[in-house]
């Protein structure tokens, strides 16, 4: 007598369907569980057994085989313990299948009860594909309702998941969604800086990579703390790849909230890109997604991590293999790096005197440079400010920011892409104002721009004329634009 | 033996490249009676000194002048022909100059302060250097970090002339950083000069010692920031004994970096409050001439320069928070203007701060 089930498993950001065969022999006593199990999955068998026994079922006397297929694809956690339990309760009879097939994920406790487990996403996620419903522990509920058209039952007790199986009860309605947004900082806090408030709106409107230079205490972190905030919210399918890859860092997150990941600079490559033994997990850079990537201290990060960020950003996804696994996540992160000026972070500093040796500020200024700073397309320097605007009126709030920004990116949906991320054919191609062309020349002539230069400055005065609303980029937008090159 | 004869050039030469204090060979000049029996005492060993130096003494002056020559060195023996005049009028002139490049034998200005400036200082001294290049005032400094490499960069940034003395042999350059500064002073009409010989290298006593022949090479001193103690201020006032006028830029009363300038002002030097005004002074002392057509900016002039934005950014620049505070404009406006003053090359951006040039 053998019995099939449905689980699945995340691998790197794709789910993947899961077939728990049960099989029951004729020999005594014995339970075999194959399929690539990991420790976790291995132990499903005691318990089950406990929980089958708490809810008043005895494990078959006979033979039982638990067969996860595919077989190569490695096994780990312990979500198969559900459906595990209901095959075998399925193949001895104790139980009647309701629906067409069912899909199952939650690890069993001792006393009967389910708890959350991971692959709940990607469960929810095959079900919608094969178009069965779908048994997820009553606790991942707000993670599973991500997922559009499927039938979700959500369960606190293996018996109330026999109950759903037989098709006894109806699904449960989803979660009301973005409840718990958690309250955002305002931008409003940020006294001054007006030269930074406006690099950080630039940056948010086109995804410009964002460096903000500056001594220390200037408000560079509380900035880059409040950029998710003025970002436009997630769209649908933006919060689906973002719970993709937060669920195959086996993470919940909190939903429709931009991310913002801040890795110290003592973090490792795997840690900032991802990887791991067994199945690859995504690192900060993925977990970032859609949101911000902040570093800060720029200069401390040690030049091989800094060096291994540039492709990624570049392509907007990370490709990592272990040991015959190959995985992509996707990276669409807004970096926003800080940096002093030096290692006092005095240099420049209009009062207080630097007291760094030449050469240790050379060094520090040489970590910094190089092909990396280049993909900062918004350079700002936080000064000193004055004791009126430290006690003056508090800044622009981030709603006020956010509408403009949003209304900005409204401007680049036909173009394709965000202007952070357009290429240099893509920039000739745009309208440019017979002034902005002019300008644009005239500091090409003159040695002021390079060919990279050239290219970020124009983003970025496509990125002001978006937050203008205007069509064509004129002069003003290109000088504006010029203002934001900066050499540390 | 007289003191234009080839015999006595030779000697001096063998006893440059001997490494010793010019103080000491002055003194040994001094006791043997000429150059001649200073070479000799060394060699013969009757001078305690290392035992590089009886050996570099040794090798002939022909050798040397044949190395100089195909390095391209100049030596200028005091007394003769292209030495400075002024340099030669101070009480302890170097009796030999090694010299890349062409000295100038008119009057220059010596711009000297700290090595550990502060973005103030750093910022005028570029300013300074630049309006003085611009009116073909040589520049004299001392090619060394901070105030002095500031300095230079202003000249060379206009293709000014300027003057580069160094403290250690004109074949090497220190700090080493500022080699492409030292050869671009020489591609821009400049030149190094320097008491040592080549293959000196910069000991740390030498600088104090080369800091007589900045000032003496020049008729104005200009103090831009110097702190108790400092190197800056002792060559204030070796230019003070020599007779040049010191000017001073003031600074924050409570700032270390301003106070040796503001001391110098309370004894007596003048302030500097502005270029225009540094170059009316000099104008008066009759250093250079009065400005030209060429020697102005060709896309500015002074009056414009007193109004709108170039003025809210002053003498040691500002940034665009403090000049949308002064002018009371828009962030936008304050950037794209700043953009076309930056695009004309009137103005430049260095961390946060936007200054002018020229």
């Amino acid at each position: 007598m053998s019995t099939r089930m449905f689980s699945a498993a995340m691998v790197g950001v794709d789910p993947r369907p899961v077939n728990v065969e049960v099989h029951l022999g004729k020999t005594n006593s014995k339970f075999g569980l194959v399929g690539l199990p990991d420790t976790a999955v291995r132990e499903a068998q005691y318990r089950v057994k406990a929980a089958m026994a708490s809810s008043g079922y005895e494990m078959p006397r006979s033979e039982v085989t638990v067969n996860l297929a595919p077989a190569d694809l490695p096994k780990a956690g312990s979500a198969f313990d559900l459906p595990i339990a209901l095959g075998v309760l399925l193949a001895d009879g104790k139980v009647s299948m309701g629906h067409r097939g069912l899909v199952a994920v939650g690890e069993l406790a001792l006393d009967g009860r389910v708890r959350p487990s991971r692959g709940v996403l990607a469960a929810a996620m095959v079900a919608a594909k094969q178009g069965i419903p779908c048994l997820v522990p009553r606790a991942a509920m707000s993670e599973a309702a991500l997922v559009p058209k499927v039938d979700l039952f959500g369960v606190d007790k293996l018996s109330e998941a026999l109950r759903a199986m037989e098709g006894s009860v109806e699904p449960t309605a989803p979660p009301p969604s973005g409840s718990h947004a958690s309250p955002v900082q305002d931008l409003a806090d940020v006294r001054g800086q007006e030269l930074a408030r406006r690099g950080l709106e630039i940056a948010a409107a086109g995804r410009h990579h964002l460096l903000m230079s500056g001594p220390p205490g200037m408000g560079k972190t509380m900035l880059a703390k409040r950029l998710p905030g003025i970002l436009p919210p997630l769209t649908q399918t933006e919060e689906m790849e973002l719970a993709c890859v937060w669920a195959a860092a086996h993470r919940g997150r909190p939903v429709s909230i931009r991310p913002f990941r801040a890795p110290h600079h003592t973090t490792s490559v795997v840690g900032l890109l991802g990887g791991g033994s067994g199945i690859p997990v995504p690192g900060d850079l993925s977990l970032a997604h859609h949101g911000v990537l902040f570093l800060d201290e720029l200069g401390e990060y040690p030049a091989n991590l800094v060096d291994a960020l540039r492709q990624p950003l570049e392509e907007g996804t990370v490709t990592i293999t272990r040991r015959g696994i190959s995985t992509t996540f996707p990276c669409r992160a807004l970096v926003v790096a800080a940096t002093n000026p030096c290692p006092c972070g005095w240099r420049n500093d209009t009062v207080k005197q630097c007291q760094c040796s030449p050469a240790a500020a050379g060094r520090y200024r040489r970590r910094l440079s190089g092909p990396l700073l280049d993909r900062f397309d918004v350079r700002v320097f936080l000064g000193r400010m004055e004791t009126e605007e430290l006690t003056g009126a508090p800044g622009e709030s981030t709603a006020a920011v956010r509408r403009r920004v949003e209304q900005a990116r409204q401007m680049q949906i036909p173009r394709g892409a965000l202007n952070g991320d357009l290429s240099s054919s893509d920039l000739d191609a745009l309208p440019w104002d017979g002034g902005a062309r002019q300008v644009l020349s005239y500091n090409l002539d003159r040695g002021n721009l390079t060919g990279r230069g050239y290219d970020r400055v124009r983003r970025v005065s496509r990125t002001l004329a978006d937050l203008e609303g205007c069509e064509l980029v004129t002069d003003t937008h290109v000088l504006e634009a010029l203002s934001f090159r900066m050499s540390i | 033996m007289p003191s234009d004869s080839i015999p006595y050039f030779c000697h001096r030469l063998q006893l440059a490249f001997s490494g010793l204090h010019p103080q000491r060979i002055h003194s040994l000049v001094m006791k043997a009676g000429d150059p001649a029996g200073a070479v000799h005492m060394i060699r013969t060993g009757r001078v305690k000194a290392k035992p590089t130096a009886r050996e570099a003494v040794s090798i002939p002056a022909e050798q040397r002048m044949e190395e100089l020559a195909s390095a391209g060195i100049q030596v200028l023996l005091l007394g003769s022909d292209g030495y400075p005049p002024w340099l030669a009028a101070i009480p302890d002139p170097p009796d030999l100059l090694f010299v890349k490049g062409k000295v100038p034998v008119w009057a220059a200005v010596a711009v000297v302060g700290s090595r550990r400036a502060t973005r103030y200082g750093l910022t005028l001294a570029r300013r300074v250097g630049e309006a003085m290049g611009r009116r073909r005032i040589t520049v004299v400094s001392g090619l060394a970090r901070g105030i002095d490499g500031a300095v230079h960069e202003g000249v060379v940034e206009v293709k000014g002339c300027g003057v580069a003395v160094l403290g250690c042999g004109p074949d090497r350059w220190y700090p080493v950083g500022h080699r492409s500064l030292g050869e671009r002073l020489l591609e821009c009409g400049g030149a190094v000069v320097t008491e040592y010989p080549p293959g000196t290298i910069p000991e740390p006593w030498r600088f104090p010692v080369r800091n007589r022949i900045i000032t003496g090479m020049a008729r104005v001193v200009l103090v831009v920031e110097a702190a108790v103690g400092g190197g800056a201020l002792i060559s204030a006032r070796l230019g003070l004994e020599q007779g040049r006028e010191v000017l001073a830029v003031p600074g924050d009363i409570d700032r270390a970096t301003s106070r040796g300038c503001n001391e110098l002002i309370r004894d007596g030097a003048m302030p500097v409050l502005g270029t225009a005004e540094l170059l009316e002074f000099l104008e008066a002392e009759g250093v250079c001439g009065p400005p030209t057509e060429v020697d102005r900016d060709p896309d500015s002039n002074d009056e414009k320069r007193l109004s709108g934005l170039e003025g809210a950014i002053g003498e040691v620049g500002a940034t665009v928070e403090t000049l949308m505070e002064r002018l009371g404009w828009p962030l936008s406006r304050v950037l794209v203007e700043v953009g076309q003053l930056e695009s004309q090359g009137r103005v430049a951006r260095e961390g946060g701060l936007i200054r002018l040039k020229g």
